[in-house]
């Protein structure tokens, strides 16, 4: 008895650490990662495992200052929020139509949209740069924004769709009878109602446009125009590689993920598991 | 469906629905029909644009690169399902003891590179493997691993492996909130019931949990084949496809055709390739595996 304690013991203290080593090493490059930031270049070449003596934002500054972190962080957060804005709007509109209503075009148009979630995004690179390019609308403010959107739509939809078809319609008809527009019932009585499922298209598009990469290199070619990732691209052609400094850049992409994540990590993982297992 | 309920006029559906759906056509339906046009001239973006009929894919069909872009697709897949999924039912199974502590912080911790940049996950790779200020380097010279030390990216004959690991190690958290989700939706008391029984361990994982979960099992590995089929911004930032082409996959090679070589048509039709052969795949497997979503 007293053996077979002492083994499950065992048993379970093996178990624990190999969890916690697992766990340690998927946070351990990005500690490293941040704490080295905070080093001198040569201080980090003198040990790159230990812990900064003297913290220093010497490398933020210099990453501000030179490799014009602060633009990209900008067209990030800019083409990230209005993406969002649109993608939930157009969504929550097209979805409620499609949960309620049978109009002509109606299948056809809903095949259109979720066959979007089977297409690889590569795909449409090539003919999106010459579309664009033919257009005049390659580096513009808005250029990341019109693919952004129109990636997004298919799952939002999807999503919305599925949320808003288990809403009661007596809902609207009693809306109806007091007189409302189609208009005042969507955007005054649906609408609210659609809060969590809202909250989960909010992460999942603003996860995707703020870490999208592919178009944002294609598409974009002027630095004042460059997104975070792109920008990053640039720090090691550009400039001799300070790693202390490209740490410091890294950091500032990644700082907002991590603490909206840390704040509200329950939803963010809801929101991306229901993305893609649903989708 | 819409029974008793307002029926709005026809201009009210047209003013609602089209600047989302010519949005939607503009930029996800129409360069599609382009990819596809676009496939069948030889073009390299200029004003001269020469059709071709069918002779890129006749080239794609014999180009031994794309193929092995391909390959190296493939055997990122097969990593990724074993590594992933792997390790992440292992996880699982262990969520499901009492044995385990701190659970929750677990599932927090291990999520968390799944929501990074796969640029960002490049990039902290690309320095971990890095000679000389690489971290991983620095640890196998610390418990005397010294011999283990390789060019991680720079040796061809291991790249493919090396660009694997960080693909492996993103998303392990992703598939362990998908798989803990379906365990959570199983009652208590079958567990409690396989205990009584006398079901530990090893046994319980196999008889029980594996095919509890073979369904989310099934969703899991089409979301991985889905999405390494498409795996590009973690290898652009590593290697680039290289040294050679040791670590090419499709996504770079169609890129490296079209943006660098300028050869616009041939990347148009490796694009269609690209479609063509993910969407056979995943319906493939969906097949083999007789599974039905969700």
């Amino acid at each position: 008895m007293t053996l077979k304690r002492i083994l499950s013991r065992i048993g379970a203290l093996i178990i624990n650490a190999f969890v916690m080593l697992l766990s340690l090493s998927s946070i351990f490059p990005i500690v490293w990662l941040i704490y080295s930031s905070l080093k001198t270049e040569r201080e980090f070449a003198l040990n790159i495992a230990a812990l900064p003596a003297h913290p220093t934002f010497e490398n933020y500054i210099n990453a501000i200052k030179t490799a014009k972190m602060h633009i990209y962080f900008f067209n990030s957060l800019f083409t990230t929020v209005v993406s969002v804005i649109l993608i939930v709007l157009f969504s929550f509109v097209v979805g409620y139509f499609f949960a309620r209503y049978r109009f002509t075009g109606r299948n056809l148009l809903y095949t259109m949209f979720l066959a979007g979630m089977l297409i690889p995004i590569h795909a449409l690179l090539v003919p999106m740069f010459v579309e664009f390019k033919v257009l005049g609308l390659l580096d513009k403010r808005i250029t990341l924004i019109l693919p952004y959107v129109g990636l997004g739509l298919p799952m939002a939809i999807f999503l919305m769709e599925n949320f808003i078809k288990d809403i009661p319609h007596e809902i609207e008809e009693a809306a109806y009878i007091d007189g409302a527009t189609l208009t005042t019932t969507l955007f005054r009585i649906i609408l609210p109602i659609c809060k969590p499922i809202i909250s989960t298209v909010v992460i999942l598009s603003s996860l995707s446009s703020w870490n999208e990469f592919s178009f944002a290199l294609v598409l974009i070619k002027s630095d004042a125009l460059k997104t975070l990732p792109v920008g990053l691209t640039n720090f090691t052609s550009q400039y001799t590689v300070k790693y202390t400094q490209l740490m410091a850049a890294i950091t500032i992409a990644i700082l907002p993920v991590i603490v909206v994540y840390l704040i509200f990590n329950k939803k963010v993982i809801q929101g991306l598991v229901a993305g893609a297992v649903k989708g | 469906m819409e029974r008793g309920l307002f029926k709005p006029k026809s201009r009210v559906f047209i003013g609602y629905l089209v600047l989302p759906v010519l949005w939607y056509v503009f930029v996800v339906v129409m360069p599609l029909i382009l990819a596809f046009n676009y496939s069948l001239y030889d073009w390299s973006g200029g004003p001269r644009m020469r059709f071709v009929g069918l002779s890129n894919y006749a080239e794609l069909i014999k180009d031994t690169d794309f193929w092995l872009s391909f390959k190296n697709n493939i055997i990122i897949t097969l990593l990724c399902i074993v590594g992933q999924i792997g390790i992440a039912f292992i996880l699982a199974a262990l969520m499901t003891t009492r044995v385990l502590k701190f659970k929750e912080f677990h599932r927090t911790v291990i999520f968390l590179p799944v929501v990074l940049s796969a640029v960002v996950i490049g990039f902290i790779w690309t320095l971990m493997y890095n000679q000389q200020i690489g971290i991983l380097n620095w640890i196998l010279r610390a418990i005397g691993l010294e011999s283990l030390i390789k060019p991680w990216l720079d040796d061809p004959k291991i790249v493919i492996y090396s660009v694997s690991v960080p693909l492996i190690w993103q998303y392990i958290g992703f598939y362990l909130v998908i798989l803990m989700a379906s365990l959570q939706s199983i009652p208590k008391e079958i567990f409690e019931a396989a205990e009584i029984d006398g079901a530990d361990g090893f046994k319980r994982t196999i008889y029980i949990i594996l095919p509890l979960l073979a369904d989310t099992l099934k969703v899991s590995v089409m979301l991985c084949i889905a999405g390494n089929m498409k795996v590009f911004d973690h290898i652009y930032v590593m290697t680039g496809g290289g040294p050679g082409k040791s670590s090419m996959v499709m996504a770079q090679y169609a890129y490296n055709n079209s943006f660098i070589m300028f050869k616009l048509g041939y990347g148009s039709t490796i694009s269609v390739g690209i479609l063509v052969l993910s969407l056979a795949i995943i319906l493939l497997s969906r097949k083999l595996m007789g599974g039905k979503r969700q």
